[in-house]
């Protein structure tokens, strides 16, 4: 099976970490991740903000760079969901492309939902291999995960997988206010409810927010290292993605201590 | 018309939004009560349907009422045919002016027929009235209107207006209720939500009695039986049709159904999606004015059908819009809505579903700009889906919102140094290298800037497009190496020969 990394370009620029623990993971599961040298960005951004015709010369290019693999992964559980429902109906339904956007939706999953709905993968045998790698976490789910029937799947998953203390997170299904670029648009009401949100993190005690999206964690982690500036008795978590999560826990990156 | 929900076009969103979420108040009382609601309606769904079920009735729904819509000039004439047979008199208004002009005439006869001037109306709650501007037509033409609802009418003599399509004084609580009532009923103070609701009762019976005219809207037609039904909480409703003599009922034209045969899973859905209950408390079937024999209901009643732009949306892309059933849920779902309460949205619909459905029924009125006289509606969402999951009918609006987006584009309404740089970003994305050469220097650049603390590069006041990013947050550069030059080693390492990795 040729496994492709979807990087997302988000990802690139931002959290270099989360795509060597997807690497990392994969490769411990026996899948051998390539990367595509040409890939740069879904489109998202085009197609969230008004731009479909720009956004499907991008998607176009996407399904030309992935066409050769039988699995796309990706740890961003908002562009995964982008290709996956919203890819196809950029072209005349019917043509070429239509079908080529159809067959990488088909083939393309987030890192959480390839591990555990295509490759089925076993519980770990041994335990992490410091209480450290295995700290107290919550997950919130990107929003985006909704449409693709995963959101809310993430912490299960964990706890699945032998993490030892995933808390529930009060109120998961409301979204973080991330949303793109209406994080800078409605800069006041993006950060109202990332606020809310750190704040039920502060309730679960936990040290560890897991957040299966990029610019998601991003927002989160903005808001959190200014809450801190402002007040320094702010709860202090690490904010990671799911992949690193399952990288520490299987002892294949260091975790790094809180800031 | 109240400028809460009328507001001067074209319409900004921003100082409202953000006065909401300056607002402790508002923020307690939205938040609490669209959580409340939304798990409410989880919960009721999970517990009487299950997932599976509750997933066919939404299908159901969705398909029933598309069908209704799509066949609706038909099902119009036959709701037309069966009314009138029942006796009622059935109006169309093409939009709000002609529907108020109606019930004006309605009015105006009155004297003639019964000896008495008509001067009092009763009003049970309907959004569609709010839309067409009713209460203002009659007050102008010396008729004082009373809202019945309760919530409406503490909206009334507080002079403010709804805020949310089902749970109208969603932005204040009992205490304010309490004053209003002090103030306007001279009654004495309690926030006993009984009592509160006793006093209330008290003053409307005798409205009731002396009303000249009742007015309503409805939920649902049924075109085979020529039966509108009427779904409250309050009993309401069944006062206002019972005492006046006339009773004029607001429909909009999307409300028809087929007949009795299609609307079981809507009521299933109503209430439950709305407020987490099995049923509306009434449910009331009308079939037309009083009959002889019969001891109540009015003597005439009144069907206006009114357009006032469906018929525009009906015949575009987005005729999905007009399957909304007004629950309310998607508004409590909603992330935005729960932050900058109902009034942000400029019109008597808010929330997710508002911000697609308002700017296309201004768009279907006469002379009107759609988006262009609400430009920030839809931008104003996260598109984060939990409308769509919410809804009964399974309205895609996060797809609606996108198209929206995409006009705006078209019509340059949207700034324009934005689609610069997303055209810049889209024209960088084709070209693999250089792509990366920019994240790269930006990633140089923004670490050349930032706060480093050893693993991110903090960047606190960034300039241009980001400035709205760091207004509120920090920027965190990760300080770890770029990904690509750690994977062409990682890889090297990899895939090379046995004997040279163990060396
Ligand atoms: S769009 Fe759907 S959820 Fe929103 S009010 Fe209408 S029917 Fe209810």
């Amino acid at each position: 099976m040729r496994v492709a990394l979807f990087t997302t370009c988000l990802a690139e620029a931002l959290a270099p970490r989360s795509l060597q623990a997807t690497v990392l993971v994969l490769e411990h599961f026996g899948v051998t991740p390539e990367v595509p040298a040409e890939q740069t960005c879904c489109g998202q951004p085009l197609l969230s903000n008004g731009l479909p015709e720009e956004a499907a010369t991008l998607a176009r290019r996407m399904c030309v760079i992935f066409r050769a693999f039988d699995a796309v992964v990706t740890p961003s559980g908002s562009c995964c969901a982008i290709v996956r429902e919203r890819f196809a109906d950029l072209f005349v339904h019917g043509s070429d492309d239509h079908r080529d956007a159809l067959a990488l939706a088909a083939r393309t999953f987030e890192l959480v939902e390839f591990l555990e709905t295509q490759l089925r993968v076993a519980v770990p045998t041994t335990s992490a291999p410091s209480p450290e790698c295995d700290p107290s976490m919550t997950c919130h789910d990107a929003c985006h995960l909704r449409g693709i029937h995963r959101h809310g799947c993430t912490a299960p998953f964990l706890t699945a997988f032998g993490c030892r203390d995933v808390r529930p997170l009060p109120d998961m299904a409301q979204c973080c206010g991330f949303g793109g670029m209406f994080s800078t648009q409605f800069p006041e009401v993006s950060s109202a409810l990332g606020q809310e949100k750190l704040a039920h993190v502060a309730t679960t005690g936990a040290s560890t927010l897991v957040v299966s999206d990029t610019g998601c964690g991003a927002h989160l982690a903005g808001l959190a290292h200014r809450q801190r500036a402002d007040n320094n008795s702010a709860a202090a978590f690490r904010i990671i993605s799911p992949a690193e999560a399952l990288a520490h826990r299987l002892g294949l990156l260091a975790m790094e201590s809180i800031a | 018309m109240n400028e809460l929900i009328a507001p001067t076009l074209p319409y900004d969103m921003m100082p409202r939004a953000r006065a909401a979420i300056a607002d402790v108040h508002l923020q307690q009382f939205v938040g609490r009560a669209t959580h409340l609601k939304d798990e409410q309606r989880k919960s009721v769904f999970g517990a009487d349907f299950g997932h599976d079920d509750y997933e066919l009735l939404r299908s159901v729904a969705a398909t029933t009422k598309q069908q209704a819509l799509d066949q609706l000039d038909v099902l119009l004439e036959q709701f037309i045919e069966r009314a009138q047979a029942h006796g009622s008199i059935v109006h169309a208004a093409v939009d709000a002016a002609q529907a108020c002009a109606i019930a004006l005439s309605i009015a105006a006869q009155h004297e003639a027929k019964y000896a008495v001037k008509a001067t009092r109306c009763v009003k049970s709650k309907s959004m569609l009235t709010e839309e067409i501007g009713l209460v203002d037509a009659l007050t102008r033409a010396g008729i004082e209107t009373v809202e019945t609802d309760l919530g409406e009418f503490i909206l009334q003599i507080d002079n403010d207006a709804p805020s949310h399509i089902v749970t109208p004084m969603i932005h204040k609580d009992r205490a304010a209720a309490a004053r209003s009532f002090v103030r306007v009923l001279g009654s004495r103070y309690t926030e006993d939500p009984e009592e509160l609701t006793a006093i209330a009762r008290a003053h409307m019976r005798g409205l009731y009695r002396h009303a000249h005219i009742g007015v309503s809207g409805a939920n649902f037609l049924l075109a085979e039986e020529g039966t509108a039904v009427i779904c409250t909480n309050e009993g309401n409703f069944d006062l206002s049709v019972g005492g006046p003599p006339v009773h004029i009922m607001f429909v909009g034209i999307e409300k028809l159904l087929r007949g009795a045969r299609d609307l079981a899973p809507f009521l299933k859905l109503l209430a439950r999606s709305g407020t987490g209950q099995p049923l509306t408390v009434y449910t009331s079937f009308v079939n037309g004015p009083r009959r002889a024999g019969e001891s109540n209901g009015p003597k005439e009643l009144h069907i206006v059908l009114v357009d006032a732009g469906r018929t525009g949306i009906l015949g575009s892309s987005k005729r999905e819009l007009l399957r909304c059933i007004r629950c309310g849920a998607c508004l409590n779902a909603c992330p935005v809505y729960r932050k900058v309460g109902g009034h942000s949205y400029g019109s008597v619909y808010s929330g997710p579903i508002g911000a697609v459905l308002t700017p296309e029924l201004n768009r279907g009125a006469a002379r009107a700009e759609g988006l262009a006289n609400y430009p920030d509606l839809p931008r104003a969402s996260s598109l984060c889906g939990a409308c769509l999951e919410a809804c009964p009918v399974k309205i895609d609006i996060p797809k609606f919102l996108l198209h929206a987006r995409a006009e705006l584009r078209t019509r340059t309404l949207s700034p324009a140094s934005e689609s610069r740089a997303l055209r810049l970003w889209r024209w960088l994305a084709q070209r693999p290298m250089l792509f990366r050469l920019a994240i790269r220097a930006s990633r140089l650049h923004a670490r050349m800037l930032g706060q480093n603390d050893g693993r991110h590069a903090w960047i606190s006041n960034a300039p241009g497009p980001a400035a709205g990013w760091t207004q509120s947050r920090d920027l965190g550069i990760a300080s770890a190496q770029p990904f690509r030059a750690w994977f062409v080693q990682h890889a090297a390492e990899r895939d090379a020969p046995p004997k040279e990795a163990a060396r």
